[in-house]
């Protein structure tokens, strides 16, 4: 039991996290803090009438109220939206920015309205409770029906129709074209309902401010310090310098954390104002309803194929709800991710969307794992397999058709997506031959025994990895007189295991023992540049990074071993981590080694890393058999497979673990997961676990198994795609694709995820056929 | 009001409000900090703890109701190195972000406790109590029965 | 109904969500209450402190909570403190009859099996003896929750509190329960009335249950895919017949409408041995989750897996 631990753990990062001695942002303890409540909304809609929050002041322990006024006083813009599009003809879209305080109206239940800060989190709830606050209480509206119909109330007065914008990217004419002389058409909606992320760590932020320095320290989780950072200085309109971002550990993110909530600015400007530090913890009720929730899209695809099954076009009509404000990344989601990548991995000569961002009272929706590529994934293959089944045609076989062939990477997509590399047909065969298709009808049968209908779905998805907003990104290393490597960046993980992730490319570049190495991301690095964690890139942005370290650090090195063999530069080679004399004695030297050697003067050994890495395009087949019970209408996933080409693997064990952690969010979004507002009140009928379904141990106790298949991309120095969001890509379209199937053989049409026990069974029971 | 435990095998004592919960005792008051909460519906596990040698929920316990327990929280599991059960959640790779880990692991420990050899389905069923949002369960389960195997003295 | 001003529900949040969408989240709930109180009495808001105090034995219990009507009894507390955490309940003081001996444990009396009403839903599951003499109780005690929860819940919380989807009640109600409190023994079929809503005053402290030891008897329940409480649990006992219209036999079931209760259609199928009809009620629940026609037809069902278990 007391081996060294080193030798017994498989990440570095585990030995905090198994004995409870990690750093969560509501761990941390501060002399004098203070703690922070904030009062929300109880209305969709409502226009705040009057606000006395004078008993709220006076109440027991309550140092201060903060309400929009001061956010005005203190000169605070809103919070960020991250991108802007234009319409058609160039109509610029109609951006509606959430105030950090709500100002003369509420558009959704959960708003942040006022803001208590007392000596404890109790006493400022307990205060809250004193507001009175009167609301005038509007009409709702939480659905693109009613949110668009004439008439309908209006969230924003300088938005119409509550539309933010209508987008088009493509080539409409030629789409329509290319219908016009289809021999099969066919189309399908497809619903990918709003979910909320809901990683275990409930959002926390504290802040103090240094007084002497005039710096505030900002403690929270994130997806990366220098993210948050620049959103911070956009609300705040503080100078950079002024401000300082740490993370520690992080309890998953799923694209959650990379963003600042009203909590961060609020903290920062009561630290400053009361001189104490000032902490926010969000319970798990509120932060149903102030997390941005993901998804909530409905995507309309259209295919068009000519007689011998050739894809000539694909065009998608898609409904976008930001919710009630443009926060952040849901223009990007609804119009370039949704767009970039909807030819999937086929080769569709003319490709058109048009997104429909609109608002609706109800939480702001940013990104959540795969943030619209899942969903775009999920409706490309969806759309196939329909065609497939409308037409008597082969879904396997269309696909195989129409694969983007492994010759014609770079490949350059109908609407200029370039795509790396790929070998479509290969990973599907793959998939296919490890998924025991021979013993399909044998275990229909025996499913049907016990009273089950088995439907098996097959998804090939490709989606896009994220492109980076930094132009690079960079690592910092130096080493210290024990020859410890610390690499400092600016991309930080919530359970990627970026710290042995990064220990062990090291290892491979330059034989240095992952041990012997520190990853660190939680603190603001001056004058380095890089992306926050997000679009599954880091493991590929940071570790090319990493590799340019390593090769930089030998390159620093080889004057040095010239010296010390007294012998040409040019005589030296190197590899894996090794000197060798090419020549001579043909001496050897491994870089450990070297920098052992140096003692104290090891601390001169430093770099920059650095490498620009652009999106990636993970794909792979992912392969479902789910069961219905027809009795009960449960459906239980017996067996899956996949294959998934993420490039070069660095590290086996995580990316098998991330495909696990991402089929799973998928398997929960299509049996249950699914926020729901109510349409007449627009409160929010599933604001807890105890509506809200997450998936719990034993959903994936079955036949899982997993192959990847590595196809390398030039894109980045490691050759590695990413992989964190690809098993809700993969899962979303596999599972969709085996209920339909399972439907099918009762003659059931196709329905919308979340695949819920009340909803199969009565579509069993409407269904004209027996089993 | 005045409270007495045993605290990781220490004697402790406190005063504090009613209305303090257990899990806020062992956070705020005596700074451990291992075990955390993760909602609001006594739903997620991640506060798990032993009190008298039960797993328990302490995000819906008093800490006046643990008053005169033993109460064992992820810091004290392994007090002579680390439990098979930390070992082997590591080895299998079954925390990612490790917030649930800890009231994971509590819960595995006491479900082993219960059943020394259990089938994945038991597992399953034992960690009913417990979300987990990063791993999708699959290495956690693999976690639990390499740990039941170590502690049956058998080759894992 | 819900919102009535200063009339403390105990309402747990997870029925509010599913008994009523219309109040949803405790956030919509407890706002909604603050709004309906007039101006000026914010003042006389209820602070959410208690005193917290351990009864020395169960007339102690039952005096403290005589000389204050906002007191609580705290059993294992798995209902009743979220309740207190969502501030959907405040009571004034909790009195804490966990430990009180003489409201623990298990024991034969005769043709019934007393369970201290302190009893925690574990310790009745491992139970050997009644899991001979009627395994549905110990089936129903082993799916509440999960482990952590079956640590700590009681048998006594659960029946007071009346949750129209926990599962207890259906027991209690199958087994022709006798539910002993500090001052008389009331029959099962007298104790449930509706909703959150039973026979007990507001200071009776329930001590123990008598559940009379049946012929044969089963639990099948469906759990709610999100709380885990009942979608639909069924109770199926049955007794000597004794000339009795239903044969004997006694079907409880709970999760399904605004309270627990006897399915007498179901009971004189079984006496007949024919097939149940289906279920005719018009305060099914109808929720996001499931419709009313799914839940009566998981009534079926459930009553289908426990006769089936009864052999």
């Amino acid at each position: 039991m007391n081996a060294p631990l080193s030798a017994q753990l498989l990440r570095k990062e585990d030995q905090r996290l198994i004995t409870g001695t990690g750093q969560f942002s509501a761990d941390a303890q501060a002399v004098g803090l203070l703690h922070a409540y904030v009062i929300r909304s109880p209305h969709a809609h409502a226009r705040i009438v009057h606000m006395d929050l004078s008993a709220v002041r006076s109440a027991a322990g309550v140092h201060q109220v903060l309400t929009a006024q001061d956010m005005q006083d203190a000169g605070f813009a809103d919070l960020p939206n991250v991108a802007q599009v234009k319409g058609p003809q160039g109509q610029p879209q109609t951006v509606c920015t959430m105030p950090v305080l709500a100002r003369d109206k509420v558009l959704y239940v959960g708003q942040p309205v006022a803001w208590v800060v007392a000596d404890t989190a109790l006493q400022a709830q307990d205060a809250a409770e004193l507001a009175q606050i009167d609301y005038d209480t509007l009409d709702a509206v939480v659905t693109y029906a009613d949110a668009t119909a004439p008439g309908a109330v209006q969230l924003h007065p300088q938005a119409p129709g509550n539309t933010s914008v209508k987008f088009e990217a493509g080539d409409r004419a030629a789409v329509d074209a290319a219908f016009a002389q289809a021999h099969f058409v066919s189309d399908i909606a497809v619903d990918s309902q709003r979910l909320v992320g809901s990683p275990m760590e409930p959002r926390a932020v504290w802040a103090w401010h240094d007084e002497a320095k005039g710096v505030t320290h900002v403690h929270t989780p994130t997806q990366g310090v220098g993210g948050m950072a620049g959103f911070l200085a956009h609300i705040t309109c503080w100078s950079p310098e002024s401000m300082e971002v740490h993370t520690h550990d992080v309890g998953g993110s799923f694209g959650l954390r990379a963003t600042a909530y009203s909590e961060h600015p609020l903290v920062m400007l009561s630290t400053r104002l009361l001189k104490r530090p000032v902490r926010w913890v969000g319970s798990r009720s509120e932060i149903f309803v102030s997390d941005w929730h993901g998804r909530a899209l409905l995507l309309h695809g259209h295919i068009a194929l000519d007689a011998q099954g050739h894809i000539l076009a694909m065009r998608f009509e898609n409904q976008v709800d930001v919710g009630a404000y443009n926060a952040y990344f849901s223009t990007h989601i609804g119009a370039r991710n949704l767009s970039i990548t909807m030819g999937g991995a086929y080769h569709v000569p003319a490709l058109h969307m048009s997104a429909h961002i609109y608002f609706t009272n109800t939480v702001p929706v940013s990104a959540y794992r795969g943030a619209g590529r899942p969903d775009i994934a999920y409706a490309i293959d969806r759309l196939i397999d329909h065609a497939a089944q409308q037409h008597g045609l082969d879904g396997v076989a269309i696909r195989r058709k129409n694969f983007i062939a492994p010759q014609a990477f770079p490949y350059t997509t109908a609407n200029q997506t370039v795509y790396d590399s790929g070998h479509f047909e290969a990973v599907m065969d793959h998939a296919i031959g490890m998924s025991e298709p021979q013993g399909l009808a044998q275990r229909r049968a025996a499913a049907l025994q016990r009273g089950c209908l088995l439907g098996r779905g097959l998804a090939y998805y490709l989606e896009a990895s994220g492109p980076g907003g930094a132009a690079k990104d960079q690592v910092r290393g130096s080493f210290d007189a024990q020859g410890v490597l610390t690499l400092r960046a600016l991309t930080g993980a919530s359970g990627q295991g970026h710290e042995t992730s990064f220990a062990q490319i090291v290892q491979n570049e330059i034989g240095l023992s992952a041990s012997a190495v520190r990853y660190l991301a939680g603190e603001p690095e001056k004058g380095l540049v890089g992306n926050s964690t997000g679009g599954s890139r880091t493991l590929y942005g940071a570790g090319s990074a990493i590799k340019n370290l390593c090769q930089q650090f030998m390159d620093q090195a080889k004057p040095a071993i010239a010296v010390l063999w007294g012998c040409d530069p040019a005589d030296i080679g190197h590899a894996k981590g090794e000197w060798q004399e090419l020549i001579g004695a043909k001496r050897r030297l491994r870089f450990a080694d070297w920098i052992a050697s140096l003692g104290a003067q090891a601390a001169q050994v430093q770099a920059v890393g650095e490498a620009a890495s652009g999106a990636t395009f993970p794909n792979g087949c992912h392969i479902a058999e789910v069961e219905i019970n027809i009795a009960t209408g449960v459906a239980e996933v017996s067996h899956y497979w996949a294959v998934d080409d993420v490039g070069q693997v660095i590290s086996p064990e995580q990316v098998l673990g991330q495909v696990h952690g991402g089929v799973v969010q998928g398997m929960g979004q299509a049996f249950g997961e699914h926020v729901i507002y109510d349409r007449e009140t627009g409160q929010l009928l599933t604001g807890s676990y105890m509506d809200y379904p997450m998936p719990r141990a034993g959903g994936l106790l079955r036949h899982f198994h997993h192959e990847t298949h590595a196809v390398h991309t030039d894109l980045n120095l490691l050759g590695a795609k990413g992989v964190g969001e690809s098993g809700c890509s993969g899962s979303l379209p596999a599972l969709a694709n085996a209920v339909t199937d399972a439907l099918r053989q009762v003659g059931a049409p196709p329905m919308d995820m979340p695949f819920t026990p009340a909803k199969l069974w009565a579509a069993i029971q409407a269904a004209p056929r027996r089993p | 009001m005045k409270l007495n435990l045993t605290l990781n095998g220490t004697p402790r004592s406190a005063d504090v409000p009613e209305r303090t919960l257990l899990a806020d005792l062992l956070r705020d008051t005596f700074g451990m900090t291992g075990t955390h909460v993760g909602c609001d519906t006594t739903q997620c596990g991640c506060c798990t703890v032993h009190v008298d040698g039960q797993a328990v929920k302490s995000c819906t316990m008093l800490a006046m109701q643990a008053d005169g327990c033993t109460v064992t929280t992820i810091e004290g599991l392994g007090a002579n190195g680390l439990h098979p059960v930390q070992q082997a959640f590591s080895q299998c790779h079954g925390l990612q972000c490790g917030f649930c880990t800890p009231g994971m692991v509590m819960a595995s420990v006491d479900l082993l406790r219960r059943n020394p050899t259990p089938t994945p389905d038991e597992i399953a069923e034992g960690l009913s109590g417990n979300l987990c949002r990063c791993t999708g369960y699959v290495n956690i389960i693999r976690a639990v029965q390499q740990a039941s195997q170590v502690m049956q003295g058998e080759a894992p | 109904m819900l919102l009535e001003a200063g009339k403390d529900l105990g309402i747990s949040p997870g029925q509010v969500s599913a008994a009523s969408p219309r109040f949803a989240s405790p956030v919509a709930f407890r706002v909604d209450c603050r709004l309906r109180r007039k101006p000026g009495v914010l003042e006389d808001f209820p602070v959410y402190a208690f005193k917290y105090q351990r009864a020395e034995s169960v007339g102690a219990a039952s005096a403290a909570l005589s000389a204050d009507d906002s007191a609580k009894v705290l059993s294992g507390g798995m209902t009743l403190l979220p309740s207190m955490k969502h501030r959907l309940t405040a009571p004034s003081a909790l009195i804490d009859v966990a430990r009180l001996p003489e409201m623990t444990g298990v024991r034969q009396e005769g043709d019934h099996w007393w369970v201290g009403a302190a009893t925690k839903h574990q310790d009745v599951a491992a139970h050997p003896g009644l899991q001979k003499a009627m395994p549905g109780l110990t089936t129903l005690a082993g799916l509440i929750g999960d482990p952590q929860v079956r640590a700590r819940g009681t048998l006594g919380g659960s029946l007071a509190n009346n949750d129209p989807s926990a599962d207890y009640p259906s027991a209690a109600l199958a087994l022709q329960a006798q539910i002993i409190t500090d001052r008389r023994t009331i029959e099962a079929d007298d104790f449930f009335l509706g909703m959150f809503a039973t026979a007990l005053h507001s200071d009776e402290v329930i001590t123990g249950v008598r559940f009379r030891t049946p012929q044969r008897c089963a639990y099948a329940k469906f759990k709610h895919p999100a709380s885990g409480y009942a979608m639909a649990g069924v109770f199926v006992a049955q007794y000597a017949a004794a000339g009795a219209a239903n044969g004997g036999w006694r079907v409880a079931v709970t999760g399904v409408a605004n309270g627990v209760f006897r399915w007498h259609e179901a009971e004189q199928a079984l006496a007949q041995g024919a097939q149940p009809p289906a279920m005719q009620r018009d305060d099914v629940i109808d929720d996001v989750h499931a419709p009313a026609a799914y839940r009566t037809h998981l009534a079926l069902q459930m009553l289908a897996q426990a006769r089936q278990s009864l052999s």
